[in-house]
């Protein structure tokens, strides 16, 4: 062994020996000497981009002591009245566009430029403040709250993600004042390939990267043990998570036992956890009666007393459909059959994503079915073990082996797949998941895959000169991606937006076309389904480039596809139309005469079956959606949570409560479903244009009507089953 | 539907060098998925030849879309973070979809002197009709065509051109054109202004001292007769270059590397272009005998990308040293190899710092390496490098050509040795000239660039761009003399001969203020002095040409210049308080008309009404 060669030289007017290659910071502080720095870690590569550990060798500039080698018989000095003149400067400079007190500052007092600013005495910076930040906050990640005001750029993030972790997420971007941190290529952090280790929030010096404070975030303990990181860290899905993350969100997740037959969670109330069950097993289930509203009249005459109520489908089967549903769709890795909405999650099993990431209500009903311990989880935790590699496999794994072909099953189309195939299928699907805002598919991209949607809600939108026009939106059970694939073109026709926390499960596109030659009665149903798609969208196209939009559009009128409007100059206020829409609907009526006026019509407050039907967007369990025809339509599966009431911006959805239909499974006496106009689909038209005696009331499709109008024609309104657009009814 | 695919024809890629996206550049791309870049051989450095690639990208789309970043990622084994953070650096690549037509006015020094700023009002009245998606127009830092002051910078998907001496009408016209389809026209090389003394090979062979060399073989007698002739580093630095080459040569070990500095990118600094367009044998044949002397295989002529006449010049050059076994293996049948390569640079003042230089070379962010290790030690890929000026080069080849005695004698009043200078702002003759050190500031102002425009007189000038800071007319009878400029009472410096002079209509403070916003808009960012002091200065000194000045502000702005000075990393950020403290020394009475009375006494601030 050679021996390490020594270095003597002198710190502060004391002699020292060091071995050689030890920086000057490393001989000072060996030797009792501090220097301070903001941008220097032990644990990192020195850069030497801060200069505030700057001392004087001698030579014409000072030197960054972190990065220089000590050197035989150098005179440092450390501490002069010149040195530290500089190092104020420097912090002067950091503190004049720092916003103190920072996040860091504020939450735990160890901001280390504002602890370095008190200890030079610098109040109030003299210099100017930055006027126009190049970057303001970011906060996408769900565990991390980024705040590039307060970045002084030492580069330790950038270090603690590519040396200590190996992640290789952060980088500066830019050059000059303008310069920053950026993740992937400049991406929300929430977005890149960050997978919220933490490391960077632990290197930063600043309230640049602190652990983001999610709302509730101590989970109350009643019933649950809180658990130490360490024993987290223990379990096999917490592998490589870090601990400092787990310790900072220590109370995000607790362990909680469930007796035999205890209930975990219970559809339609709103939570924002997720559970994994670590031992036993448990039952998921639907609770409501699977029945919805009817109302029942006699054709002659809609005057005669009418009721509303709830019935099963079996007793009350709606009008025929394309395809008839089988499966309830609920957020955890099961389907749930519609004729018994019962299964069976057992250990290594997570539900309620859907509930924990995006604040939906719970689709099912949850009941221990054995003695169970699960761990019950905030969303930052959850989003840390979905972005950690361990967990993906597993939860891609279950996935693969037990859901998928329950997934593939629920989607009628494919209904007909036979089981090599879906063993095929099972090694090569992969399971995508997208943030909010994210595109999936961006329309003139080249087509390369097909996408079934596991969790989340999607926009799917067409780019026009005017601005973006939505087609439609899907959830779980809804697939998209088969247009481009089918086409000639092979490119994508529409934009697919994640506009909540979404997973899809994606089929390559040479999966897709074996699956075409092999099943040519998918093909079949996926070609019928693609034109009709294009022929809607394409209709939608031509109606909107017929009509001179601007106000129009503006009371998001244009979206609707038919509206009730009464005509003000023949309307004498009878109310005859709201008595009749309440003695059709069981004495609750779905209209309410008032609402937005435009020109001498008043467009009443009742459902405007919108085009861009955002009610639809975070029905837990998929009960609301539209028929083939135009009403949107509530199902039988309705857990009354009143998401969609919430969501519809012009209140036309209302929760009422029905009696619970005998026979049951609910404890409940009576039980709520959402209600909405049904344009009196079993009426010749629906009562309240029937019933007025004005003549003032009609039920119309909007581009046409105020089209002929906007564009300077007077028209009369036709009558209802006239209207254009509403001839299919028939 | 609506969706119009844009296929835009894949044009060959040219074969003529072409500025900034040229061809020139021998990096080692990687194969592109979806771009017609083809792969040139496998290299040791993932980054290597990035450049390529993302010139490959933008000429094909305009900018660099994130997937293509991607692409070029995976291509290399690499991050996406580690491609974007590179490519974010260098204003040249557009990280969003330009305008059609990018109009960008140089801001600096001389331009600024030849009313930059008023030909840029100028384009965005005659230009306003055209829209944003058609035509921008914004500033651009010095572009290198002191002496044809204005200059503008056009560029387009895939052309770049740069006109000097040019008018708001000519720019207007050739921008509309060009949007109306037609190419944009082309320029020709700068003309020979100056009696050329120095090259030793005016009707005779060139690269005589290679060729004596290869034969003699006499290492120590090149080195022993560079330091006798003094020759310094003529990019500013003035380090021996005999010392310089000696100690590479000393160095172990077999790769090392010769590099020649040809990103002169400071205002007021031409000299390099003149010899690379003029001189390219003095330079070719400095290099090669610097990679023979310190034993370095391969050598690297690191142009800006802004210099395409210079650089085919360099090219050609190059091209036919191969043809005539001056370079390559084996050379004149001697055993001894070199290989020369140009590396058009991605862009930036900051790359014409040393460390900087290597770290762009190696196709990452040009920031400034910490100092020690010295790129003679540790340079390019972390082997020993020489590394010099073009003028360096050139100027080694005179000297070992005509020998130590005509070097030193060719010298004024007692100093030794030739120089090139650029003289440009507000003067009849501006140019690049070929002159005696010793020469007075006098002699070459008044006497060689014709003296003061027409009806003014000088007030200022600044012997090396702004990192001399300025000086008052009254020393204009100093000499060209390294050290009588750098001592006190001058306090100034030869540097790299970038003289720039002012009339009486220029407002110092105003001139300082320009030249702190170009430290400002070219530093990289990467220390805290440097990043957030330039930005700092430069609210200062704005406010200032406001007339508002707090009681502080001196001292404040001492502090500054002081922490700046001391604590950067690089030169960049030492020399930023230079221009504001010499007019703050010579132009005092003007910086307190402005803050005390609320008058700028050259009418060029808004203090006072003016505009």
């Amino acid at each position: 062994m050679t021996p390490v060669k020594e270095i003597t030289l002198t710190i502060d007017g004391r002699q020292v020996t060091v071995p050689a290659g030890t920086t000057i910071f490393d001989a000072a502080r060996m030797n009792g000497i501090p220097i301070p720095t903001l941008c220097h870690q032990q644990n990192e590569t020195p850069v030497g981009v801060c200069r505030v550990c700057v001392v004087d060798v001698g030579s014409r500039v000072y030197t960054a002591a972190c990065i220089r080698e000590a050197e035989n018989n150098m005179v440092v000095k450390t501490n002069t009245d010149p040195v530290q003149a500089s190092r104020k400067t420097l912090v002067e400079l950091l503190m004049s566009d720092h916003p103190a007190p920072c996040a860091r500052q504020q939450h735990s007092g160890d901001c280390e430029l504002e602890t370095m600013a008190k200890n030079f005495a610098i109040s109030t910076p003299r210099f100017a403040k930055r006027l126009t930040p190049s970057h303001q906050k970011d906060e996408s990640s769900l565990s991390i709250m980024v705040d590039h005001s307060a970045c002084i750029l030492c580069d330790r993030c950038i270090r603690g993600c590519s040396e200590i972790r190996n992640n290789f997420v952060i980088a500066r971007q830019g050059k000059g004042y303008a310069a920053a941190i950026s993740f992937d290529t400049d991406d929300p952090m929430g977005s890149s390939s960050c997978v919220s280790c933490g490391e960077c929030m632990v290197s930063c010096p600043t309230g640049a990267l602190t652990n983001k404070h999610v709302v509730g975030q101590e989970l109350g303990l009643a019933g649950g043990t809180s658990v130490e990181a360490q024993e987290l860290l223990a379990l096999p899905v917490f592998k490589g998570v870090s601990g400092t993350f787990l310790e900072l969100n220590k109370g995000a997740v607790v362990k909680r036992h469930f007796k035999k037959g205890e209930i975990i969670c219970r559809e339609g109330d709103y939570g924002s956890t997720a559970f994994y069950v670590l031992e036993g097993k448990v039952d998921i289930f639907i609770n409501s009666p699977r029945a919805h509203v009817d109302t029942e009249g006699s054709e002659q005459g809609f005057l005669s007393k009418l009721a509303s109520k709830l019935k099963p489908r079996k007793e009350h089967q709606r009008e025929e459909e394309n395809t008839q549903r089988k499966y309830i769709h609920i957020d955890a890795p099961v389907d749930l059959e519609y004729d018994h909405p019962v299964a069976q999650l057992q250990a290594g099993d997570l539900f309620g994503e859907m509930t924990c990431m995006s604040f939906y209500p719970r689709s099912a009903t949850v009941r221990a079915a054995e003695d169970t311990v699960c761990l019950e989880m905030l969303r930052n935790v959850l989003d840390v073990l979905q972005k950690n590699k361990t967990f993906r496999a597993k939860l891609e794994q279950n996935y693969r082996t037990r859901a998928l072909e329950t997934h593939l099953k629920s989607v009628p189309i494919f209904a007909s797949l036979t089981q090599d195939f879906i063993d095929r299928l099972r090694d090569r699907v992969e399971l995508q998941r997208f943030t909010p805002g994210q595109v999936i598919c961006r329309q003139g991209d080249p087509a390369d895959s097909f996408y079934l949607v596991r969790i989340g809600f999607i926009k799917v939108s067409e780019h026009h000169p005017g601005g973006e026009l939505v087609l439609s939106y899907l959830a779980r059970g809804n697939y998209f991606g088969e247009i481009g694939l089918l086409s000639a073109e092979g490119l994508r026709t529409a934009t697919c937006t994640a506009l909540d926390h979404v997973e899809v499960v994606k089929i390559l596109g040479e999966d897709f076309r074996e699956m075409l030659e092999r099943f040519p009665d998918v093909r079949a149903s996926l070609q019928a389904v693609a034109q009709e798609r294009t022929d809607e969208n394409r209709a939608r196209i031509h109606n909107l480039q017929n009509v001179p939009v601007d106000d129009f559009l503006r009371q998001g009128l244009m979206d609707a596809q038919s509206l009730l409007v009464l005509d003000l100059d023949r309307c004498t206020r009878c109310d005859q139309c709201v008595k009749a829409c309440a003695d059709a609907h069981d004495g609750i009526t779905r209209l309410i005469r008032d609402g937005l006026r435009f020109d001498n019509f008043l467009v009443a407050t009742s459902c405007r079956q919108c085009r861009d039907p955002l009610c639809m967007v975070g029905c837990p369990v998929g009960s609301i959606r539209r028929r083939n025809s135009l009403e949107v339509i509530i199902e039988d599966w309705c857990v009354g949570c009143g998401l969609c009431a919430n969501n519809c911006p012009y209140g036309n959805i209302n929760l009422h409560e029905f009696p619970a239909p005998q026979g049951s499974v609910g404890v409940k006496a009576t039980v709520r479903k959402a209600t909405s106009c049904n344009l009196c689909y079993d009426h010749p038209e629906p009562s309240c244009v029937y019933a007025c005696p004005h003549d003032a009331a009609h039920r119309v499709n909007p581009p046409e009507f105020f089209g002929e109008m906007l564009s300077g024609k007077k028209v009369e309104p036709v009558p209802f089953s006239m209207a254009p657009g509403m001839m299919d009814r028939r | 539907m609506l969706y119009f695919p844009l296929r835009l024809r894949k044009e060959p890629v040219r074969l003529q060098f072409c500025m900034c996206f040229g061809a020139a550049s021998k990096g080692t791309p990687v194969a592109i998925p979806g771009t017609s870049l083809a792969p040139q051989g496998p290299s040791a450095h993932n980054t290597d030849g990035i450049f390529e690639d993302l010139k490959a990208i933008q000429r094909e789309y305009g900018y660099l879309p994130t997937d293509k970043l991607q692409a070029i990622a995976d291509a290399r084994g690499m991050h996406v973070r580690e491609v974007f953070t590179v490519a974010s650096f260098y204003p040249h690549f557009h990280l969003t979809a330009p305008a059609r037509v990018d109009v960008r006015v140089c801001s600096d020094m001389s331009c600024h002197l030849r009313g930059a700023g008023l030909l840029k009002q100028e384009l965005q009245t005659r230009l306003s009709n055209q829209g944003p998606d058609n035509c921008s127009i914004r500033e651009i830092s010095c572009l290198g065509r002191c002496d044809g002051a204005p200059a503008l910078l056009i560029s387009t998907k895939n052309e770049e051109q740069i006109y000097d001496s040019i008018n708001g009408e000519r720019a207007a016209d050739i921008v509309v054109r060009k949007l109306a389809g037609e190419p944009l026209p082309h320029t020709r090389p700068e003309r020979i202004r100056t009696e050329i003394h120095s090259d030793p090979y005016i009707g005779t062979q060139k690269y005589g001292v290679l060729r004596e060399f290869v034969k003699s073989r006499d290492f120590t007698g090149v080195v022993a007769q560079l330091k006798a002739s003094g020759l310094r580093g003529m990019g500013g630095a003035g380090f021996p270059t005999g010392t310089k080459w000696e100690a590479v040569r000393n160095c172990a070990g077999d790769e090392k590397y010769v590099v020649c500095n040809a990103d002169e990118s400071e205002p007021g600094t031409i000299k390099d272009r003149f010899i690379m367009q003029h001189l390219p044998h003095l330079l070719v044949e400095g290099m090669i005998l610097a990679g023979l002397v310190t034993g370095a295989k391969s050598g690297v002529l690191y142009i800006r990308h802004e210099y395409e006449h210079p650089a085919e010049a360099c090219q050609d050059e190059i091209d036919s040293c191969y043809r005539e076994n001056l370079l390559g293996s084996n050379i004149l049948g001697s055993g001894l190899h070199f290989d020369l390569k140009i590396f058009i640079s991605p862009g930036g003042y900051i790359c014409g710092e040393e460390t900087a230089l290597i770290e762009a070379i190696e196709g990452k962010r040009s920031e400034p390496r910490n100092k020690p290790p010295f790129p003679v030690f540790q340079g390019l890929w972390h082997k020993p490098t020489a590394l010099n000026n073009v003028e360096t080069f050139a100027l080694a080849t005179v000297i070992l050509a005509r020998g130590v005695d005509w070097f030193k004698s060719y010298g004024r009043n007692g100093t030794a040795g030739v120089k090139f200078v650029g003289i440009s702002g507000d003067v009849r003759n501006p140019g690049v000239f070929e002159v005696p050190m010793g020469i007075s500031y006098d002699e070459l102002i008044n006497g060689l660039a014709g003296g003061p425009l027409p009806g003014k007189t000088i007030k200022a000038f600044a012997p090396s761009g702004p990192s001399s800071g300025y000086l008052p007319a009254s020393m204009l009878n100093l000499p060209l003399d390294w050290d009588v400029m750098a001592k006190p009472p001058v306090n100034s410096m030869v540097g790299s001969g970038a003289i720039v002079v002012c009339s009486e209509d220029a407002c110092m403070l105003d001139m300082a203020l320009n030249a702190v916003k170009f430290y400002r808009n070219e530093s990289c960012g990467k220390c805290v002095p440097c990043r957030v002091g330039s930005q700092k200065m430069v609210d200062m000194l704005t406010a200032w040409t406001q007339g508002k000045q707090n009681s502080s502000d001196l001292q404040v702005l001492d502090e500054l210049s002081h922490t700046m000075m001391l604590t950067s990393i690089c030169g960049l950020g030492q020399i930023v308080p230079a221009p504001i403290q010499s007019v703050l020394h010579h132009f005092r009475d003007e910086v307190d008309a402005h803050v005390k009375q609320g008058r700028c006494p050259a009418g060029v601030c808004s203090v006072g009404g003016r505009a």
